[in-house]
C-alpha cells in the first residue's frame, strides 16, 4: 500500500546472480535472518536475503491476502492462511497418519521415519515461522544453560545466563515483549534494577482468573519438595501499552511492520483469538516488522542495501576444499509456484547465514554434502512435547476471549526433580478445547446433527458448551538425543529435485516420565477446580505413545532446536558460541538448530538473542 | 472586521470548533468505508481506514491543544455533531459534505475536503469571506464571533489559531504568565493512542502547540503543496484519494496531479447503495431498519461522551473506545447491507443525529486492554 518501498527491494536473479559484492548472503527472512540483515545493514553492510516464499506478503496486500485464504479455509489447522507452493512445501498437521511399525511415510513433504509421528510445522514464507507463532517469549531460566552439570541430564551450553542476560533484552526490544517484570520474577528470574520491558503486561484472561481462583495457594508435592500453584502471566511479542519507564524513560516505540506506512504497522492487540496462525491487525510481532526496518537502510550512494530475493530455494552450499570457506550458494529460482520450471544461479559473498530454520538449514548441509566434523548435523533434534488436558468448567469462564494464551502454571519449570523427570509449563488455552477436539467446529456439528438444534437453542448450546471449556497444555523438555534427527536420501525429493528432510523421533523416557506425571498433575488441578475431565487419548492417534500401561497423544510443540547444536570445540558440536560454524569460517548456521537445551521456554526469543550475537561476531569478521 | 484571535476564551471556542471539524470528516469517511462490499476495493478500503484513523488522530491533538490551555474538550456538546450535509470552506464559495456510500462523488467531495486552498493573489490580506448560511446547515470552520463570516479554507481556519496562541502567549509571557496552564495528566500520550497515524505528544507549551497544528495540517493537505509529508514519509490525504481517482500510486519523486507508481484497481461499482444523507425520519417507523439506525446513533452518543471523559483526565479509557469501534463496523454493516423500504434500489445508512442527553456508557469493567 502506499506505496510500497517493495520494488525497491525486491532482487532480480540475473542482478543478484552477477553481483559480487554482497557482504553477507542470508537464507531465509525468519527472524534469525532479520536481526542480522538489520544490525548488518546499519553497520553499512550489504545483505541479500533469500527467500523460498513468494514474497507476496511483505505488502499489507499481500498480508490480507493470507489473512483472507485463512477465513475462507475450511481446516484453520495452523498453516492454514499459507498457499500451496509445492517448489517452497511446508508441513502440515492434518495429512498426518500413524505409522506402523517399522513403516516409513513419504506422501508428506517431512518424510515421516518413526517410530514417533512429529506434527510439528515450520513455515517457508518470508517472515518465517513467526508469521504463525504464538509469540509467548519467555526466556530460558539459569539452570537450563547447565542442565548437565546440575541434572546430570542433556547439555551445558557453552554460555551462561549472564553472557545471554543483555541479548536477551536486545531481543525483547526488538520483538516489543510485554510483560511486567514482578511477574517474571519466578523460580530465581531476576532483571537489572531498573529494567522494564518494551510495554506494560497484557492482563490475564478472565478464564486465567479463574483458574487462578481454584488453585491459588494450593500445592503439590514431588519428591518430597513442595511447589505452590498459581497462574502467572506469560511474556508475550504483542502490542500492548507502551512503557513510558522504558529505556530509563524514553519509553518504547511500537514495532513497524510489513509496510512502512505507521498505521500499518501493527495495531494494539485486539484480543482476537486467532493470534495461531495470524494475526488480523498485525498487534503479534512478526521478522516482517524488523525487515521492513532494514529496508528502509541506505547506503552512503542512497542505495538500499538490504535486498530480498523471493521464490529463491538454496539447494546447495559450495565450499572451496582448500580453504573450507563457502565459495558460494547454488540457489534454485522458480518463475510461479504452480510450476517447478526454475533457473540455477549461483550467489556469491563475503559471510554466508543460514537461518532457514533448525529442520531447513539441517537439510541444506546435509543435502550439500556437508557433515561436519562432530558428525552432528542434524543430529540432536528437538521440539518441545506438549500433552494436551481438557476439561469442562462448572461455570461459565468465557472461554474464546483473548488471545491464544495468556497465562499459565509455570512453578513446575524447575526443581531437583529435573534429575529424574522433565520439567513443563502449562499454557491455559483462551481458545479452548480448540487443539484437542477441534472445537469449536466439533461442538456446532455436534449440536446440529446430533442434538438437532438450531435458533435461539443452538446459539445458547454452544455458549454452554464452549464457554466452560478448559484446556491445559503441558509443554514438556525434551533433551537433546543423537538419534532423533534430520537426515536427507536422494530417493526423496520435492518438486525442485531437493533432497526432503527426513525426520526420524522417539519421545525420550525423562519426558515421557513428565508427562505422565503431567497427566496426574492436570487431574489434581481438574478436580481443585471442580471441572470434569474430558481427556482421552485414542490408540489411532498419530502422536500416541505407549508409556508404563498408559497411552498418551503426545504433540509437536513447533519448538525446533538442536540440529547444529552449539558447544565448546568442533568435536562436541556443529558451532561454536556465536554460531559460526567451526568447519567453515565463513559460515553461520543460526536458530533454534543452535541451542543444546530447550527447557521450557518458547524457543523464539532465546535464538533472537543469540542472532544479536552472531550479527556482532558477523560485522567483527568483515573488519 | 478582524478575525484574529484576541482572548484565552475565543481560543477555547476555537479549539472547540478545530474538535468539530476534525469530527465532522469521520462520520462520511467511515461509512464510505463500511459501504464497501466484502472483497472488493482492497485499495480503496485501506486508503479509507488509515485516512479515518489519522481524522481521530486529529481529533486528539485538537483536544490536547485545548487541554493544555486548560480548555475542557466536550464531545456531547448539543452542537458537536454535523448535521449532514455540512458546510465547508471551499475558497470564495463552500460545499457539502455528506454521508453517502464510496463511489465517484464521494471521492469528489473528500477531494474537496482535503485540497490546499490558498488565496489567489488578488484576496491575499482580505477578510473572511461572507456567506448565509441556512439555519439548519452545520457550517464548519467558520467564525464564532461571527457565523456568516467564513475563512477562505480550512488551512486559513488554522493558521488564525496559531496566530492566536502566538499572540496569547507572547502576551501572557510579557505579563510573567504562560496560557499553558492545563493539567498535564489530562494530555493524552502515545501510551493510550499509538500506531494511529502518528505519534501523539504531549502539548504542554507554544513549541508543542504549533508542531501539533503543524501535524494535522500537513497530514492533510501536504506540506506546502508538496505530496508527502515533512518526512517524506507519508502521503498527505489529499493525494491518497487521488491515487484512487487516477488509478495509480504516487512513489518519491512525483509531481502532484501525477503519480507514477503502480497502477491500482478501483471498483467503482462495489459499495452498498446507500441512501445519502438519510435521517432517521425517513425509514419507515416500526421497522428493523429504523430501530437499528436509533440504535447506532444512540451508540455512538455513547462513544462520544465516553471520548469526552478521556480528554477530561481519564485517557486510560480511550482502551474501552476499541470494541465500542468493533460494535460499530457491526451495526453500520447491518444498516448498509439491507433495502430501505419505500426507496426502492437503496439501502439503509448509519444517520448520526446523536441525541442529547446521553447517558454514561455502558463500560463497567476496569479499563482494560482485551488481551
Amino acid at each position: 500500500m502506499l506505496f510500497p518501498l517493495e520494488s525497491a527491494i525486491r532482487a532480480d536473479a540475473k542482478t543478484v546472480a552477477e553481483s559480487g559484492d554482497y557482504d553477507i548472503v542470508i537464507v531465509g527472512s525468519g527472524i534469525s535472518g532479520a536481526i542480522i540483515a538489520k544490525q548488518a545493514a546499519e553497520a553499512g553492510k550489504r545483505v541479500l536475503i533469500l527467500e523460498a516464499g513468494t514474497g507476496a506478503n511483505v505488502t499489507l496486500a499481500g498480508y490480507d491476502n493470507l489473512l483472507t485464504t485463512f477465513y475462507s479455509a475450511a481446516s484453520k489447522d495452523n498453516q492454514s492462511p499459507f498457499p500451496l507452493n509445492a517448489n517452497a512445501a511446508i508441513p502440515r498437521s492434518p495429512q498426518l497418519r500413524k505409522l506402523q511399525a517399522g513403516e516409513t511415510d513419504s506422501s508428506n513433504y517431512i518424510v515421516q521415519s518413526g517410530p514417533y509421528v512429529s506434527d510439528t510445522v515450520y513455515t517457508r514464507i518470508f517472515g518465517g515461522t513467526t508469521m504463525h507463532w504464538e509469540a509467548k517469549t519467555p526466556r530460558l531460566l539459569r539452570s537450563d544453560f547447565k542442565t548437565h552439570t546440575l541434572f546430570g541430564q542433556g547439555l551445558d551450553w557453552p554460555l551462561s545466563f549472564e553472557e545471554v542476560e543483555e541479548d536477551y533484552r536486545l531481543a525483547e526490544r526488538e520483538i516489543g515483549v510485554s510483560a511486567n517484570v514482578e511477574d517474571q520474577q519466578y523460580l530465581g528470574q531476576t532483571f537489572p534494577d531498573d529494567y522494564v520491558f518494551p510495554m506494560r503486561g497484557l492482563p490475564l484472561s478472565y478464564l486465567d482468573q479463574q483458574v487462578n481462583k481454584g488453585i491459588e495457594g494450593t500445592t503439590v508435592e514431588l519428591y518430597d519438595k513442595t511447589y505452590p500453584l498459581k497462574v502467572r502471566p506469560y511474556p508475550q511479542g504483542r502490542n500492548g501499552i507502551p512503557n513510558p519507564a522504558y529505556d530509563g524513560g524514553k519509553g518504547y516505540r511500537p514495532i513497524g511492520a510489513v509496510n512502512t506506512h505507521q498505521v500499518e504497522e501493527g495495531g494494539r492487540c485486539q484480543g482476537n483469538t486467532n493470534c495461531v496462525p495470524l494475526c488480523p491487525v498485525q498487534a503479534r510481532y512478526h521478522s516482517g516488522k524488523s525487515l521492513a526496518k532494514a529496508f528502509a537502510v541506505s547506503g552512503e550512494r542512497g542505495e538500499r542495501l538490504v535486498e530480498l530475493l523471493p521464490q529463491a530455494v538454496a539447494s546447495k552450499v559450495n565450499i572451496d576444499p582448500d580453504s573450507g570457506k563457502v565459495r558460494s550458494l547454488e540457489v534454485k529460482v522458480y518463475k510461479d509456484p504452480a510450476s517447478p520450471a526454475h533457473e540455477t544461479i549461483t550467489v556469491k559473498g563475503k559471510v554466508f547465514v543460514l537461518a532457514a530454520g533448525a529442520i531447513e538449514t539441517a537439510r541444506l548441509m546435509l543435502a550439500s554434502g556437508l557433515r561436519s566434523t562432530s558428525g552432528l548435523v542434524g543430529r540432536n533434534l528437538m521440539d518441545h512435547a506438549y500433552l494436551l488436558n481438557w476439561a469442562l468448567m462448572p461455570e461459565i469462564c468465557g472461554t474464546m476471549r483473548g488471545t491464544s494464551s495468556t497465562g499459565g502454571i509455570v512453578d513446575l519449570r524447575d526443581g531437583p526433580f529435573r534429575e529424574k523427570q522433565a520439567a513443563f509449563a502449562i499454557d491455559i488455552h483462551n481458545d479452548g478445547w480448540g487443539w484437542a477436539t477441534g472445537a469449536p467446529t466439533s461442538d456446532l456439528l455436534e449440536l446440529v446433527d446430533d442434538r438437532n438444534l438450531y435458533g435461539a437453542d443452538l446459539r445458547r448450546g454452544m455458549v454452554d458448551q464452549v464457554s466452560r471449556q478448559l484446556l491445559l497444555a503441558f509443554m514438556i523438555e525434551v533433551m537433546p538425543v543423537e538419534s532423533n534427527r534430520i537426515s536427507v536420501d536422494p530417493q526423496y525429493t520435492d518438486a525442485l529435485g531437493n533432497m526432503r528432510p527426513i525426520l526420524s523421533f522417539t519421545v525420550p523416557e525423562y519426558t515421557m516420565k513428565g508427562a505422565a506425571y503431567g497427566r496426574q498433575f492436570a487431574r489434581t488441578v481438574f478436580a481443585r477446580l471442580g471441572a470434569r475431565d474430558h481427556t482421552h487419548y485414542d490408540p489411532s492417534d498419530y502422536g500416541y505413545v505407549a508409556y508404563e500401561g498408559q497411552g498418551y497423544a503426545i504433540r509437536g510443540g513447533n519448538h525446533l532446536a538442536g540440529t547444529h547444536i552449539m558447544g565448546t570445540t568442533k568435536t562436541n558440536s556443529v558451532v561454536d558460541k556465536n554460531q559460526r560454524s567451526w568447519d567453515h569460517e565463513n559460515l553461520y548456521l543460526v536458530g533454534g538448530g543452535s541451542m543444546p537445551t530447550i527447557g521450557t521456554a518458547n524457543v523464539t526469543l532465546t535464538l533472537a538473542a543469540m542472532c544479536f550475537r552472531s550479527g556482532r561476531d558477523i560485522l567483527k569478521s568483515l573488519h | 472586521m478582524d478575525s484574529s484571535i484576541k482572548t484565552l476564551d475565543e481560543l477555547k471556542e476555537f479549539l472547540y470548533r478545530a474538535m468539530q471539524l476534525e469530527h465532522a470528516t469521520i462520520p462520511p469517511y467511515l461509512t464510505a468505508l463500511y459501504s464497501i462490499k466484502p472483497g472488493v476495493n482492497q485499495d480503496a478500503t485501506q486508503v479509507l481506514r488509515v485516512i479515518v484513523v489519522e481524522e481521530m488522530l486529529h481529533l486528539t491533538i485538537a483536544a490536547n491543544i485545548l487541554n493544555a490551555i486548560g480548555g475542557k474538550p466536550d464531545l456531547v456538546r448539543p452542537d458537536f455533531v454535523a448535521r449532514y450535509p455540512a458546510a465547508l470552506p471551499d475558497g470564495e464559495t463552500d460545499f457539502k459534505v455528506g454521508i453517502q456510500a464510496f463511489g465517484r462523488e464521494a471521492l469528489a467531495t473528500f477531494l474537496k475536503i482535503e485540497r490546499p486552498a490558498q488565496r489567489p493573489d488578488h484576496l491575499v490580506g482580505k477578510d473572511l469571506i461572507y456567506r448565509k448560511t441556512p439555519p439548519d446547515i452545520t457550517a464548519l470552520a467558520s467564525h464564532p464571533r461571527h457565523e456568516d463570516l467564513h475563512f477562505y479554507s480550512i488551512g486559513e481556519f488554522y493558521s488564525a489559531i496559531a496566530e492566536g496562541i502566538k499572540y496569547l502567549e507572547a502576551e501572557a509571557h510579557e505579563a510573567g504568565t504562560t496560557i499553558f496552564t492545563g493539567d498535564r495528566s489530562r494530555q493524552i500520550t502515545s501510551e493510550y493512542y499509538y500506531s494511529g497515524g502518528g505519534e501523539l505528544f504531549p502539548v504542554t507549551d507554544l513549541k508543542s502547540a504549533q508542531a501539533a497544528i503543524e501535524l494535522i495540517i500537513e497530514q492533510g493537505e501536504g506540506d506546502g503543496g508538496g505530496i508527502y509529508d515533512d518526512d517524506d514519509h507519508e502521503l498527505a490525504h489529499y493525494y491518497r484519494f487521488e491515487e484512487l481517482v487516477k488509478g495509480r500510486y504516487y512513489q518519491k519523486g512525483d509531481q502532484p496531479g501525477h503519480p507514477t507508481g503502480p497502477h491500482l484497481q478501483v471498483d467503482w461499482e462495489g459499495a452498498y447503495p446507500i441512501k445519502e444523507n438519510l435521517k432517521v425520519g425517513d425509514i419507515l417507523e416500526g421497522s428493523e431498519l429504523r430501530e437499528a439506525a436509533t440504535a447506532f446513533n444512540t451508540r455512538y452518543g455513547e462513544f462520544l461522551q465516553l471520548l469526552t471523559r478521556a480528554y477530561n483526565g481519564q485517557p486510560n479509557l480511550l482502551l474501552e473506545a476499541v470494541p465500542m469501534m468493533f460494535e460499530f463496523r457491526n451495526m453500520i454493516l447491518e444498516l448498509v447491507r439491507n433495502p430501505l423500504p419505500g426507496h426502492p434500489g437503496k439501502n439503509g445508512s448509519p444517520t448520526y443525529e446523536i441525541p442529547g442527553g446521553i447517558k454514561q456508557p455502558a463500560v463497567a469493567r476496569q479499563a482494560e486492554v482485551n488481551a
